[in-house]
């Protein structure tokens, strides 16, 4: 049996990946959660942070993602994220900008909304990072 | 009939106009095209993303979700409506806030309270001089629409949405239809249609399949929905950019022809007179030598 699925990955601004894969590791709340071949129907909220991915040939791709959800369908995943990055295509100062604003405006006293906000902007800032310490 | 000179300045103000709006006409034209290159990039997202919640729905039918919810219990007077209103920063565009700013003020007159979160610098002094319940929060540019914008946007009517200070959300932009078709949009935002997802049909005898949702139903959703709003909004921002440009290109190409136009009269009415001038002179000279000769 064949031991790939079909994966479609969709930025908000563009078609990131259209292809087979054998493996694809996203994060969700509480961890990551990986899917293989084959895997049961589901569907699952991404929240902001490194997913992975292995194409046929076995090489994986590291990027940051923002939230967003996958949707596994028939051994078909379409995954659906407003932004989806190549650790070389992110702005290390621009992130580590966002990071220090992020963590100054979480320390002040805010509404919950801003509080979340922030919160998913610092959640967004540290992926950056994290994707790119190993570049 | 005005003397050459009076012409001459009036064709040399007619030019310097013709040259702005030929500039203009060039700007708006390549800032159309980006428009549409950034609108052609973000279709595959919605497209997919729209069938994909359209799946979701259709295999959890009897979803009870807040963001579903009609609230039939509010009745139509009493309903706060907000509406997001797409409007240009500048004019010299043809009818294109004028179409929006139409649509709206029609809308305002219905039923409800309504509350509007203008876009733009043209419909935000409109509005503001119509003594409109305007919301100030949103105070950026129309220009260079970006995902983060959209995602400030829905972050908000979504809050106010579910903290119930408003009850219904649409959003009023212009649609490009084609290159020459323009129309103002009212889309509705919030409470989402059930009916807008579902195809009209679903073939018989399809199974369906059980899909389980990680966490659970609802929190999927809660990731989806504002999600899927950003997206909406992001495209309405693009579309109504790319609308604005060429509704300007549209404007100031025929504001270019009726400049050449009048200069092609101008230019007639110019010769005519210096040539009524020159025959004037030469009656004279020659008057002046009969008058001469007969001494």
């Amino acid at each position: 049996m064949d031991n790939t699925f079909g994966l479609e990955i969709y930025a908000s601004d563009k078609l990131f990946y259209s292809g087979r894969a054998r493996s694809l590791v996203i994060p969700v709340e509480d961890g990551q959660k990986a899917f293989l071949a084959h895997h049961a129907n589901t569907i699952s909220a991404i929240v902001p942070g490194e997913m992975r991915y292995q194409d046929p040939e076995g090489n994986w791709t590291t990027v940051a993602v923002s939230s967003g959800f996958v949707e596994m369908i028939n051994n078909r995943a379409k995954l659906f994220c407003l932004t989806v990055e190549r650790p070389e295509e992110i702005d290390v100062r621009r992130a580590q900008e966002a990071l220090e604003r992020a963590e100054e405006q979480l320390r002040q006293k805010q509404s919950i909304q801003e509080y979340h906000r922030n919160q998913m902007a610092l959640a967004r800032a540290m992926t950056r990072l994290r994707v790119t310490k190993n570049l | 009939m005005a003397s050459a000179r009076e012409i001459q300045s009036r064709i040399r103000s007619v030019k310097d106009t013709m040259k702005i709006t030929n500039a203009m006409y060039m700007i708006s034209s390549s800032k159309m095209k980006k428009a549409k290159k950034v609108l052609e990039d973000t279709e595959p997202y919605f497209y997919n993303m729209q069938a994909a919640i359209a799946r979701i729905l259709r295999h959890v039918p009897d979803l009870q979700h807040p963001f579903f919810s009609v609230r039939h219990l509010v009745p139509r007077e009493d309903r706060k409506i907000g509406t997001i209103v797409v409007t240009g920063d500048k004019g010299m565009a043809g009818a294109y806030n004028h179409n929006i700013t139409k649509m709206t003020d029609e809308f305002m007159e219905g039923p409800g309270h309504h509350k509007l979160y203008v876009l733009g610098v043209v419909g935000r002094q409109y509005y503001s001089r119509k003594k409109a319940d305007v919301d100030g929060s949103f105070r950026y540019t129309v220009q260079k629409p970006t995902m983060h914008r959209a995602r400030v946007i829905s972050d908000e009517i979504v809050r106010a949405f579910l903290e119930r200070e408003l009850d219904e959300i649409h959003i009023i932009y212009t649609q490009m239809q084609n290159a020459a078709v323009m129309e103002p949009v009212n889309m509705q935002l919030l409470p989402l249609k059930k009916a807008n997802f579902t195809p009209s049909q679903i073939p018989m005898g399809t199974l369906q399949e059980e899909i389980e949702m990680f966490p659970s139903a609802d929190a999927v959703l809660d990731t989806i929905i504002p999600n899927y709003l950003t997206g909406v909004i992001y495209g309405c921002l693009v579309e109504a950019y790319a609308s604005e440009n060429n509704a300007r290109m549209t404007a100031m190409q025929s504001s270019t022809d009726s400049a050449k136009k009048m200069l092609a009269d101008l230019s007639i009415q110019y010769n005519r007179a210096r040539q009524a001038a020159i025959t004037q002179e030469i009656t004279e000279v020659i008057s002046g030598a009969k008058a001469q000769k007969r001494k």
